[in-house]
């Protein structure tokens, strides 16, 4: 199986994007995603009358450009809470605006990287990365030209007309990432995105992302598990409780950019992760 | 395996000495004679056939249309349901003297008995695929923007392929069940009516060597069956 470490990423120079022009101009680094007094419940099985209170109450500014990384024990709604921001699942109340308007469905001003990669299996790579393009009604020719620009920048060129299974699981979400970001969406909804991967090959897709992330700044919504992983990525933390899921805490992350392997040797970066992981121990009912 | 098995046939036939039971080189010698000798089975199989072929197009337009959509509506599922349950639980057989009192001994007679025995296993198929499609990769779509349409064409056809061309080769092989059954019940004609014909001349090789092309030709068909679905479907192997 061809592994992530055969990709050479350093002899690939940062792509263009494909519309280069928007970003430097319209930034202007207020609220994105906003959400007021967010709760979701649902409903047990048909017979029982149970509900799960999923979120409970949820307040949080997120703001262009930033990089927020969610986590917080099973069962805290984090999911949920970045598919109800995605427009997958309806909320029951409170208000989720992006861009100052309210959220009824999917958009294209968001995209999605799923845990489980959700590539078509029958799709080869470029036909994959140019899908959110190709139901957004554009040509041929041009969306396989956006797309491979974007599998440059993932590190896949050469591997266009393969097929998902042909790649391992690392590869697979580099697929997943150029996807998302061939839309050229304002808003990453990233869930556990890694998760379903190795340790080192999750290493390197850190690695790879904060690198693609920093001449690229999208606002960065990413739902993770891992605590190195919560820390190293963000510039804020949301740690969240569960039963009902709530907003627990919002840890700033303060570390200079960019970082890579050798943040996490510093101390404030143990310092950090040290605090996140006194504060889930409390929660953490094993 | 083969050799063995042809063996084994020349063999047992030759110790049975039973009028009834041809033995392996008889049978090809009369094989021989139906292709080239009288060459009768060709027009046998053409007859038969066309029963098959109009059935089995029939069956394979209604039941995929149907099975896509039962597969994704529940009203359409529910209404449709009695009805499958029926075809698929009881004996075709049985139905044959119906469709000749309704057709006579027609062409039209075969060709609903054909539909009879395999239409429902092509629409089963063709549901049970279009069920099993993974609601991740469907929540992917929506999330990029896909309307229900794209939905269909993208995710929920290709997902059911691979089943839906199961359903059609089981399809297949209840068609060509259906098109020998009815024409050795009650229409006798074509591969059926020599069968019948070859028994009652007391030529066992004939009546073997003639079965022997209807599993050729089944075997042919699925092999077909199987070509096109690696064309339409390459990444299910």
């Amino acid at each position: 199986m061809t592994d992530m470490t055969a990709v050479s990423t350093e002899t690939q120079p940062p792509a263009p994007w494909p519309d280069d022009a928007s970003l430097a101009a319209a930034s202007h680094g207020g609220p994105m995603i906003e959400l007021r007094g967010v709760s979701k419940e649902f409903l047990g099985d048909r017979s029982s009358t149970t509900t799960t209170h999923a979120l409970d109450n949820i307040s949080l500014t997120v703001n262009e450009h930033e990089f927020i990384t969610v986590i917080g024990p099973s069962g805290c709604g984090k999911t949920t809470l970045l598919r109800i921001v995605a427009g997958l699942i309806p909320y029951d109340s409170g208000q989720v605006l992006v861009k100052g308007k309210p959220v009824t469905g999917p958009g294209p001003d968001r995209a999605v990287v799923f845990q489980s990669f959700a590539l078509l299996p029958w799709a080869t790579v470029l036909e994959n990365v140019a899908f959110g393009l190709e139901t957004r009604g554009i040509p041929r020719a041009e969306r396989e030209e956006q797309a491979r620009v974007l599998i440059k920048t993932v590190g896949l060129a050469g591997f266009e007309s393969r097929l998902p299974r042909h790649l391992s699981g690392g590869m697979q979400q580099r697929v997943g990432l150029a996807r998302a970001l061939a839309v050229n969406p304002d808003i990453l909804l990233m869930d556990e995105p890694f998760g379903a991967i190795d340790e080192q090959t999750r290493r390197i897709m850190q690695e790879e992302l904060l690198r693609i992330w920093g001449y690229r700044r999208k606002t960065v919504l990413f739902v993770t598990h891992s605590m190195e992983e919560a820390v190293l990525l963000a510039d804020r933390v949301i740690l969240m409780s569960p039963r009902p899921g709530r907003v627990h805490e919002i840890i700033d992350v303060p570390l200079p950019r960019p970082r890579g392997r050798e943040t996490e040797r510093t101390r404030e970066f143990t310092d950090i992760k040290e605090l996140l992981w006194d504060k889930l121990r409390v929660m953490q009912t094993v | 395996m083969l050799v063995a098995f042809l063996t084994f046939w020349e063999v047992a036939a030759r110790l049975a000495h039973n009028i009834g039971i041809a033995t392996f080189s008889d049978t090809m010698v009369a094989a021989w004679d139906l292709m080239f000798g009288n060459g009768r089975i060709w027009e046998a199989m053409l007859n038969s056939n066309a029963a098959l072929v109009l059935g089995f197009a029939i069956s394979a337009v209604t039941a995929v249309p149907l099975g896509l959509a039962a597969g994704r509506s529940r009203i359409l599922d529910r209404a449709l349901s009695p009805y499958t349950a029926i075809l698929l639980a009881i004996p075709v057989a049985p139905l044959v003297p119906i469709a000749i009192t309704a057709f006579g001994l027609s062409l039209a007679a075969r060709v609903s008995i054909v539909i009879l025995f395999a239409v429902i296993f092509i629409y089963v198929n063709t549901r049970a695929g279009v069920r099993s499609v993974d609601q991740r990769l469907v929540e992917m779509a929506h999330a990029f923007g896909a309307s229900e349409r794209t939905i269909w064409t993208k995710v929920v056809i290709p997902s059911a392929v691979p089943a839906m061309f199961a359903g059609l080769r089981i399809g297949l092989g209840r068609a060509l069940t259906g098109m020998v059954a009815v024409e050795l019940l009650l229409v006798a004609t074509g591969v059926g009516k020599l069968l019948l014909e070859y028994r009652d001349r007391l030529q066992p090789a004939y009546v073997f060597a003639t079965v022997l092309f209807v599993i050729a030709e089944a075997l042919l068909l699925l092999e077909l069956a199987r070509f096109i679905e690696r064309k339409v479907a390459p990444w299910n192997d």
